[in-house]
């Protein structure tokens, strides 16, 4: 467009200042798209928070498990000497149980993770103590909300031993469940009672940092993969985000259709009002280009609201729904949606274009 | 040197037995300072020929020249500049944009094109021509007069050298159509524009310095302004 934006700007205005409703119902069809790609944008990042928070805030680069594992944690089973740790800068062993914890009124799906407390996945508590005792455990926060408190007894479904809670971390949920850490004493009076034997050496992962993964030297019964590719073969993880993110990419072709429309018949509706301008000499560029930065001005407006929307919304959601709004995130579909929309818009440019002014003017 | 020059134009719509001939060869010169009335009954090529003049349509044989510029040399978007430069069109129907006042009506021939008229000359422009109380309206608010005469206001705003007519007193009461062509006149000998008007109305074209009748397509000057009543 040769014609200057603020004065295509001109007639985009003026039209939008005297046709409110007209413009409110294009701006309001707007609003509800993008204020449902930014909450289902929070909801595939909260739901992506839920299954992971817990492995990224190991800040490790990979993890070890057998080869028959089918990268599932649980499957994987290795012992304790199987790695020497060859080729990377940190590592250490992660044993894993997923049972029903309750307290008296609750019940909830955990993780308990046995860990060596000196190790750099030990979590960080932000609330009692870390566990010292057999049967102690540091229990995600998110647990409070179900009513868990300090120093509760907590039952679980496989088994008669029970676990106190000493304190609480944030940020540990794993593949949907909050985490309970404890050592392997405690994890192995889990799994085999008080009686067993205190040399079992099973774990089911080694957490490592490396440089380059390559260089990791392992069994060839073991295989190392970086934490990315753990994380997506978590049961459900990938069809989950799969999912959401092919609703969104259908919103946004959604808008840039329903804008489309939209100005499709207002440009027909307005052939004639075009016409009489192309018949004085004012150029299809510069009326193009007003219907262009009209459609900017609305997508923005309708963005900006949507946005805001959905920022007020996620204040007053309860806890249970995982919306986690990540704002770079929102800010690349906000400028996606108007980009769009002003897409959508190019197809009344060719309308246009080819108006004919003669048409127009009758006579 | 005549601003506007049609020569041997001709313009045929349709073939065979839909074929009309709405205008047959002609040959036309309005020189600066100039009004020029054309009349002729209804479907007799009037408007056909005020839009071939200025350009909104292309005649079947013929040259249209506009100040030395032969037209049929001109891509669209290059006769669209040459229209908004020189030509001032009072249409049939209004043709004002509903959602703009009768002020923005004109900013907007600022925004697209420099060398319009300056503040006070539009001023007095409006005053002439009775409308500078209705500067803030909007279109639905004036009566059809009201909004011919914007209209008038805006062909004359860009400074045109050639102002096209087509009936531009048809919704006017007598009184003001003779004001309007009063003024129309008037802007022709002070602007030295080219002004050539239709009109159905013989009473209005007293003052004319020539007048052409279009019968059938064919076109021919009057020798006497009163030959045609
Ligand atoms: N686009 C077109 N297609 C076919 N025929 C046309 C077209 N435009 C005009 N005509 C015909 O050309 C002839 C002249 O039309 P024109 O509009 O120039 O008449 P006019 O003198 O302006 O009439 P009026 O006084 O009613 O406005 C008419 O017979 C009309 O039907
Ligand atoms: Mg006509």
């Amino acid at each position: 467009m040769k014609s200057k934006g603020s004065e295509v700007m001109f007639l985009a205005w003026n039209e939008i200042k005297n046709n409110k409703l007209r413009f409110t119902l294009v701006i309001g069809v707007l609003v509800l798209i993008s204020y449902l790609v930014f909450f289902l944008s929070g909801l595939a990042n909260g739901l992506e928070q839920l299954n992971r928070e817990a492995v990224d805030k190991w800040e490790a680069d990979g993890i070890i498990l057998t080869e028959e594992s089918d990268l599932r944690l649980q499957q994987s089973i290795l012992s304790k000497d199987d790695f020497d740790g060859n080729g990377v800068d940190e590592y250490t062993e992660l044993s894993q149980l997923s049972a029903i914890a309750s307290n008296e009124d609750k019940k909830e799906n955990v993780f308990i993770f046995a860990i060596d407390p000196d190790s750099f996945i030990m979590p960080n508590v932000t609330e009692g103590n870390t566990f010292v005792n057999e049967g102690e455990v540091i229990a995600d926060d998110t647990l409070k909300e179900d009513g868990f408190e300090i120093g509760d007894e907590i039952s679980l479904s496989s088994t008669d031993e029970t676990l106190e809670i000493a304190g609480f971390t944030d940020k540990a949920r794993f593949n949907a469940a909050p985490v309970l850490f404890t050592d392997r004493d405690t994890l192995e009076t889990l799994q085999y009672g008080e009686t067993a034997e205190g040399d079992n050496n099973t774990v089911n992962a080694f957490v490592i940092r490396a440089d380059s993964l390559d260089n990791v030297e392992v069994d060839e019964a073991l295989q190392v993969i970086d934490t990315e590719t753990f994380i997506e073969n978590l049961p459900g993880y990938t069809e989950q985000n799969l999912t959401l993110t092919l609703m969104i990419y259908f919103l946004f072709i959604i808008s840039a259709v329903v804008l489309a429309i939209f100005l499709y018949v207002l440009t027909i509706q307005k052939i004639s009002i075009f016409g009489v301008m192309k018949a004085q000499g004012i150029s299809s560029g510069y009326l193009a280009g007003s219907v262009v930065a009209q459609t900017f001005l609305l997508s923005l407006a309708g963005v900006m609201i949507g946005l805001a929307l959905a920022v007020i919304t996620g204040l007053f959601l309860p806890a249970a729904v995982p919306v986690a709004f990540n704002y770079i995130e929102m800010l690349i579909y906000g400028i996606i949606l108007i980009a769009v929309s002003v897409i959508g818009a190019l197809i009344s440019v060719q309308t246009i274009v080819r108006i004919d002014p003669l048409k127009a003017i009758g006579g | 040197m005549a601003i506007l020059e049609l020569k041997k134009v001709q313009k045929t719509f349709g073939t065979g037995r839909t074929k009309v001939e709405a205008m047959k060869e002609t040959d036309f010169e309005a020189e600066k300072g100039e009004l020029i009335a054309v009349i002729g009954p209804s479907g007799s090529g009037k408007s056909t020929f005020l839009t071939i003049a200025g350009g909104l349509q292309t005649p079947t044989d013929g040259e249209v020249m506009i100040n030395g510029t032969a037209l049929m040399d001109l891509k669209e978007k290059k006769r669209a500049a040459l229209r908004l430069k020189e030509v001032g069109f009072v249409l049939q129907a209004s043709n004002l944009v509903p959602y703009l006042n009768v002020g923005q009506q004109m900013q907007l021939l600022d925004k697209v094109k420099k060398g319009n008229l300056q503040k006070e000359e539009a001023k007095e422009l409006y005053q002439s021509l009775g409308i500078d109380h209705l500067i803030r309206n909007f279109p639905k608010d004036l009566s059809g007069g009201e909004k011919q005469r914007v209209a008038i206001a805006k062909a004359l705003y860009t400074n045109p050298s050639i102002i096209l007519a087509d009936e531009p007193t048809a919704s006017l009461d007598s009184d003001r159509a003779f004001e309007v062509m009063n003024m129309l006149k008037e802007i022709t000998k002070e602007k030295q524009t080219a002004t050539i008007v239709v009109t159905h109305d013989t009473r209005l074209i007293d003052d004319c310095d020539k007048v052409y009748k279009i019968t059938d397509g064919k076109m021919e000057l009057q020798e006497s302004v009163h030959d045609t009543l």
